[in-house]
């Protein structure tokens, strides 16, 4: 493997630990042994990572920048909330609905009564920076709810980087949803305007038997900011997530999602709202396994794109040879401003059973003349009037979340 | 004598290659509703997209004055802002767009332009009500996106609305009568007689005489192949209804 400067030596609690070791090492014998991903890399091909490699991003050791809001839940709050800050978990100490279990990573590792659910929702070997993760693995939130417990007030872990920089970020999640249980989660990342980083963060997601999930994602981050996330998920009977994303970009952004749909009736749906401005890459990369009969996906994105900006748009739909009467549909629209854009749009659909219902599409388009004369001739200037119309693309996704508080936060 | 509000001279405009407006002169003055008539393909909304400034209509000679200022030196916005309104033959649907954000963008605009406070939310909502209210329209238009699955006449209707909210110098209406059924033609005529002035002036584009029985025009214009061939009263419309343009065409 070719060196990276983004590879330290550092300590990490609990190295002392055999089967803690046993993980990390496992993580970086893997990337060891298939490298970062480079461009003849299938799944990379459209998004270049050689400047993240080539960073000497420090790992960060603790440094809280300060401004936490350390309470996690709170009186008057909408939210049950946790603050990542500059990485680190800042808050241990929870105040929790009955039936819902936060464990931060640490003591997750130590107990070793959840570590099944480490490494165990994605192949390591596929996914070059859930490997780097994988070697750093100490930060994280480690997310149970018990069966039949349907939880009404929704979770917000806010990643915020407001004074580092030049770090590296690696954070780790774990949600377990048991059977019959409902949560929902938001994940909130904002940072300053100009602030360079990596944050690497990987979601291992699993849904039990007619589990719920709802998984809002609000990325509002520095132009300078590298965003690599994997989420995983297994889903199991009946099972439903559903993601909604929202993202005004980073310096390089990849979304992706790795679900796998493991028992009949499971599905899927992930809604994608983003706007990529001058010299930002946003990539959504989304892989549905279909793996048994009767299973659904659907994928919806929309895109505004300025001048100079570039998006990628991957979403392979998998269905295997007995997963008859399944459904997979992935829709990508984008609406392009004056100038210059690049969208790399890659729909990819590998059927090997019958009696499926499988469709793709893409669209793209201009803002409309008419629209913007007509606003325009009501007084309204120019930019605002692109506004207005670019957010109305936009809100046909944000107007999926019934939640109006959630909805309000995705507002860009 | 005041100033005219609009003084319009030897205009010539075209649309890409094609010469649509071919010598025509205006003028309109304060407190005045002038009608214009003439046949399909006239340049009728040609001409009220150029008055508005929409892209694509490039005026090649003559002048638009304005309040006495140069109206082609203004962006569409600006025009706007000064109190040029356009209510459109085809209203605009803007899906994803609700009616009163955008009523309250556009209202705020020409408030600030005109050194007023922009308005809040509260009274905002308040104003957009009671004049929704007076117009026959059903508030729950106002929840919906511009234009939007609205139904011929209450596009129309909805015209009226931003007309009477924006409150501007000069409006032109162009077919403001097409598909509004009895009772509709009766409120946007009141609405517009409601908003007449001895300030404001109007530009009735139409191509029936019932509408002007509703909104009498002070003088009305015959319009063809691009430019005003006769001019006359009320009485002119009455005229043009009873024999049609072939007896004026030829008289060119
Ligand atoms: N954007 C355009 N591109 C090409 N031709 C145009 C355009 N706009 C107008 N025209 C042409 O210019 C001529 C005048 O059209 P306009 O719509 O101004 O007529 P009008 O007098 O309003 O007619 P009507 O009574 O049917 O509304 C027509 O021949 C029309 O096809
Ligand atoms: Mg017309």
């Amino acid at each position: 493997m070719k060196e990276s400067s983004l590879i330290k030596n550092v300590d990490l609690f609990l190295d002392d630990k055999p089967s803690v070791y046993a993980l990390r090492d496992r993580a970086k014998k893997c990337l060891f042994d298939y490298g970062f991903p480079t461009k003849k890399n299938e799944n990379w091909k459209y998004t270049d990572v050689k400047e993240i490699l080539i960073r000497d991003f420090d790992i960060n050791q603790k440094q809280c920048d300060g401004e936490c809001c350390c309470k996690n839940k709170a009186e008057d709050s909408y939210f049950i909330e946790f603050c990542f800050c500059a990485g680190t978990l800042h808050v241990e100490d929870f105040v929790l609905p009955e039936g819902v279990n936060v464990i931060p990573l640490p003591l997750m590792l130590y107990e070793g009564e959840y570590k099944k659910y480490l490494f165990n929702a994605f192949d390591l070997k596929k996914h070059p920076f859930a490997c780097l993760n994988g070697m750093y693995l100490e930060q994280g939130l480690c997310i149970i709810v018990d069966k039949g417990i349907k939880v009404d007030v929704p979770l917000l872990i806010k990643y915020k980087n407001t004074k580092s920089d030049n770090i590296q970020m690696n954070i780790h999640n774990v949600v377990v949803l048991e059977k019959n249980a409902n949560l929902s989660i938001v994940e909130e990342f904002y940072s300053k305007v100009d602030n360079s980083y990596l944050l690497n963060i990987v979601n291992e997601i699993y849904l039990k038997e007619n589990s719920e999930l709802n998984h809002y994602k609000i990325q509002k981050e520095s132009k300078k900011a590298y965003h690599i996330a994997l989420n995983a998920l297994k889903i199991y009977e009946k099972a439903k997530y559903k993601q909604y994303y929202v993202s005004n970009g980073a310096k390089i952004s990849r979304n992706e999602n790795e679900i796998n749909l493991e028992a009949k009736d499971a599905l899927a749906e992930i809604y994608s709202a983003y706007k990529v401005s001058k010299d930002m890459l946003s990539d959504i990369t989304t892989n549905v396994n279909h793996n048994v009969l009767e299973t659904s996906s659907n994928q919806y994105a929309k895109a505004v794109l300025e001048d100079g900006a570039k998006a990628v748009f991957q979403g392979k739909v998998y269905i295997a040879k007995d997963a008859v009467k399944s459904v997979g549909n992935q829709l990508h629209k984008a609406l392009y401003l004056d100038g210059d854009a690049e969208l790399c749009c890659k729909p990819q659909l590998e059927i090997y059973a019958d009696d499926v219902k499988c469709s793709h599409g893409a669209s793209c388009g201009e803002i409309d003349e008419e629209q913007l004369f007509y606003l325009t001739s009501r007084g309204i200037a120019k930019d605002v009037a692109v506004k207005l119309i670019t957010d109305a693309h936009l809100n046909e996704i944000y107007s999926l979340i019934e939640d109006e508080v959630i909805r309000e936060k995705f507002i860009i | 004598m005041t100033t005219p509000l609009l003084v319009i001279k030897d205009l010539h405009a075209c649309v890409g290659d094609k010469e649509i407006i071919k010598g025509l002169s205006l003028t309109i003055n304060k407190g005045e509703v002038h009608a214009m008539m003439g046949p399909n393909g006239a340049g009728k909304s040609s001409l009220s997209y150029v008055l508005s400034g929409k892209q694509g209509y490039e005026v090649t000679s003559g002048e638009i004055v304005f309040k006495g200022k140069n109206l082609l030196d203004m962006s569409v916005e600006e025009r706007a802002r000064e109190g040029v309104f356009l209510s459109l033959q085809y209203p605009v649907e803007i899906p994803g767009v609700g009616v009163s954000n955008f009523l309250k963008h556009s209202l705020n605009a020409v408030r600030k332009h005109n050194g007023e406070e922009e308005l809040d939310t509260i009274n905002f909502m308040k104003l957009l009500r009671s004049e929704a209210n007076s117009l026959g329209i059903n508030p729950e238009m106002l929840k919906r996106f511009v234009n939007v699955g609205f139904s011929g006449g209450e596009k129309k209707r909805f015209e009226t609305l931003q007309m009477a909210l924006l409150k501007p110098s000069f409006s032109i209406l162009d077919e403001i009568d097409s598909g509004l059924d009895i009772d509709a033609l009766k409120t946007v005529s009141e609405g517009v007689n409601n908003l007449r002035n001895e300030d404001n002036a109007f530009l009735l584009i139409t191509h029936y005489q019932r509408l002007l029985s509703y909104i009498v025009p002070d003088v009305v214009h015959i319009f063809a192949d691009g430019k005003i061939i006769k001019t006359g009263d009320k009485s002119l419309a009455i005229e043009l209804e009873e024999n049609g343009y072939a007896s004026f065409l030829k008289e060119d």
